[in-house]
Order: C-alpha cells, then sequence, then structure tokens
C-alpha cells in the first residue's frame, strides 16, 4: 500500500525503515476492500472494520486524558462519524487515518469544552471492576499466571509513570493490531518522520524505569 | 595495501558490533512494545459496550441523504468573550445550498434553517431518534437540551433529506 511505496523516498535510518513496513500495513491491507463491501451494505464487513479500527479509535481516546465519559463519547462520534461518511470517503483504503484524525480533533474539542483534565495514570484503571471479563483477564486469574499478573502490572504502572508525551505516543502505538506510522500521524498530529525516534527515545526510557525497579 | 585492508577490517568489525548493538535495541524496543500490546489488551481493552455500539452504527450509513458538515464551531472558531463563564455553543452546519444555524445551551436547542422554510426535524442520539421538532415557515425551530452523547439533525423540508454531522454539544 501507500507505506510500502513511501520506503524509497524517506530518509532510510533503521527506524524510518521500520516505520513504514510494521504489521500494520500489512493488517490494514484490505481495509479498503472492507470499507467498499460495508458502503454496499455488508454487516460483516462493517463488524470487521470495528474489530480492526476501533482499538485505534480507543486508543486516541485514551491517550489524551480524557474522562471515561468523554473518552466514550469520542469513540462514539468517530464511529457514527465514519458510518455517516461511508460510500462517500476519499482514499478508503486510509479510513484508519480517518478515523484516528476525527477522534483525535474530537478530544481537543471535548478537553476545550470541559477542561475536565485528568492524568491517565488512573489507579481504576489498574482495578476497573470485572463487568466485561476478556479471554485473557480470566486467564490471569488463573493461580498459576499470578506471577504473570504481577508482571503486567507492573509494566503498566510504570508505562503510566511516564512523561506525557511518551505515555501518549505509545499508548496509540501499542493498539492491536499495531497501527501504521501514517494512523499515529493522524491520531497525535505528529510528522511521521519524528513518530520512529520519539518511539526509540520513549521504549528505552520505559526500559530504564523497569531495570531501575529490578523487574528485568 | 595489506595495513589498509587490516585497517578496513578493523573498522568494519567495530561497525558490525555497532550495527548489533543497534539491531539488539531495535529487537528490545519490538518485544518491550509488543508486550506493551498484550498489556493495553488485558488493562485497557475497548469496552464491550462500546464496540456493540460500534457495531450497531451500522445502521447509521444513509448513502441517499445529504450530509450537512460542520463549518462552524463556536468552541474551536470563536474568539471567547471575557466574563462570559459559559457561553451558547453556536453550530453551523452546511450542505449544497442549506444552512443549519444551531445554538446549544443547557436549557435548550435553538435552530434555524435557510434558505428558510419549514421541515420535520429529528434529534438523533445514536441509531434511534431522541426527538422530533419542527421548523416553521421561517425555517426557526426550538427544542430540549440534546441528550448526552453525540447528537445529529435528520431535516426532512419539501425537496430533501439532509443529516448534519455527528458531534457531542
Amino acid at each position: 500500500m501507500n507505506g510500502l511505496l513511501a520506503v524509497g523516498t524517506c530518509h532510510s535510518t533503521a527506524y524510518d525503515g521500520m516505520s513504514y513496513t510494521r504489521g500494520g500495513t500489512v493488517d490494514r491491507a484490505d481495509v479498503g476492500a472492507l470499507v467498499q463491501s460495508a458502503a454496499d451494505g455488508d454487516a460483516a464487513a462493517w463488524k470487521s472494520l470495528v474489530d480492526g479500527l476501533g482499538p485505534l479509535v480507543w486508543s486516541v481516546a485514551r491517550s489524551h486524558g480524557l474522562s471515561d465519559a468523554d473518552a466514550h463519547e469520542v469513540y462514539q462520534t468517530a464511529w457514527f462519524r465514519f458510518a455517516q461518511h461511508l460510500g462517500r470517503i476519499r482514499e478508503p483504503e486510509k479510513s484508519g487515518s480517518w478515523l484516528a484524525s476525527t477522534a483525535r480533533h474530537e478530544c481537543l474539542k471535548l478537553l476545550k469544552a470541559s477542561r475536565r483534565w485528568t492524568p491517565t495514570d488512573d489507579p481504576q484503571l489498574l482495578d476497573r471492576p470485572s463487568e466485561d471479563r476478556t479471554p485473557e483477564e480470566s486467564v490471569l486469574d488463573s493461580e498459576e499466571a499470578a506471577a504473570q499478573t504481577e508482571r503486567v502490572r507492573l509494566l503498566w504502572q510504570e508505562f503510566e509513570e511516564l512523561g506525557e508525551r511518551c505515555r501518549q505516543l505509545l499508548r496509540v502505538l501499542i493498539s492491536s493490531p499495531p497501527p501504521s506510522y501514517q494512523e499515529v500521524s493522524a491520531a497525535l498530529g505528529m510528522a511521521v518522520g519524528s513518530i520512529g525516534p520519539m518511539r526509540q527515545r520513549c521504549l528505552r526510557r520505559l526500559r530504564a524505569r523497569l531495570e531501575a525497579r529490578g523487574t528485568r | 595495501m595489506n595495513d589498509r585492508n587490516d585497517g578496513r577490517d578493523e573498522r568494519d568489525e567495530y561497525e558490525e558490533r555497532e550495527e548489533h548493538g543497534e539491531r539488539d535495541g531495535e529487537l528490545y524496543d519490538g518485544l518491550l512494545e509488543e508486550e506493551l500490546r498484550q498489556a493495553a489488551t488485558i488493562l485497557d481493552p475497548v469496552p464491550a459496550e462500546l464496540r456493540r455500539i460500534a457495531v450497531d452504527a451500522f445502521a447509521l450509513r444513509d448513502l441517499d441523504v445529504r450530509v450537512a458538515e460542520l463549518t462552524f464551531d463556536s468552541l474551536v472558531d470563536a474568539i471567547p468573550v471575557r466574563g462570559e463563564t459559559d457561553p451558547p455553543r453556536m453550530l453551523t452546519f452546511e450542505s449544497d445550498g442549506v444552512t443549519v444555524d444551531v445554538e446549544v445551551t443547557a436549557d435548550g436547542l435553538i435552530g434555524q434553517l435557510l434558505p428558510p422554510g419549514p421541515a420535520g426535524i429529528e434529534v438523533l442520539s445514536g441509531p434511534r431518534a431522541h426527538a422530533r421538532l419542527t421548523a416553521d415557515d421561517m425555517g426557526r425551530f426550538t427544542g430540549a437540551a440534546p441528550p448526552a452523547g453525540p447528537f445529529a439533525l435528520r431535516l426532512r423540508t419539501g425537496r430533501e433529506v439532509v443529516v448534519t454531522e455527528w458531534l457531542r454539544a
């Protein structure tokens, strides 16, 4: 896709090269076709889009430090608009970027409207009531997995204590499936070329924190 | 000749070591990112009810109506008036030839359709209509404040159907 074409034109440092060939662009290869099918009335294609791009939209809402209620509204607004514009989207294969950018603008508006800025290192996040148990959570409940649970909690805790910029970038980068750098750029209003170096710096900062804690 | 070769070999070896270091760093970065991704899937997944709402939003695709895009939003486009703590939200939506001005306050919603004319208006909250309003012959309409969460207006004039872009008031 466009990501692969861009390789030839970018400065080829290790991370820049990687930025265009991440799994994201490959996983996203059929987004354009799914959008077309959904516009033609295929509900299953729409569901695939929700599952493939929903975590990216959610990560944008989470990365802007909104309250839970506002994050929910951003997520809904982005999907309602996407449904509304389905069939009119000029570059269907870039729908991930479209959704990410729509979510970002809504985030900035809500921040402006409410100024209900709350840092994302919300202790509730770690002890969230378990209304919707994912299979992963159930696995973590089993006693054998207790050590693994502890490891995940520690990792997440250190992640949440990173500076705001790193937390924001990493939260979007770690949505699943991995987003392309174009999508990250749309999500955060950041130049594609600065994502790789920032990512590296943030991950190494996180690793240093983990090592200092003696967990690695 | 030999000396120069040796020199280059040493440098190559050095560069190779450097490259190894860089590659290892990249590898660790990738592994750590992947571990974080799994942690996010476990600790901060898309809430199930939100996923359901997004799946149901498929019903909102409406290929035969015109979408009136948001062209003015006082939250972004207006210069704040000093001393005004809770100014009304002014919104303008435009589609070819149709303009909808909406003012939203805690008390309610006031709107003006241009060109002026009667219209049936639905206040949408997700796939369902939340309320029905009527624009009078002058294109004016009023209603209760829109519901919490994103809303849109669907307007039926004599000639066409226009839906405003989804927005959180």
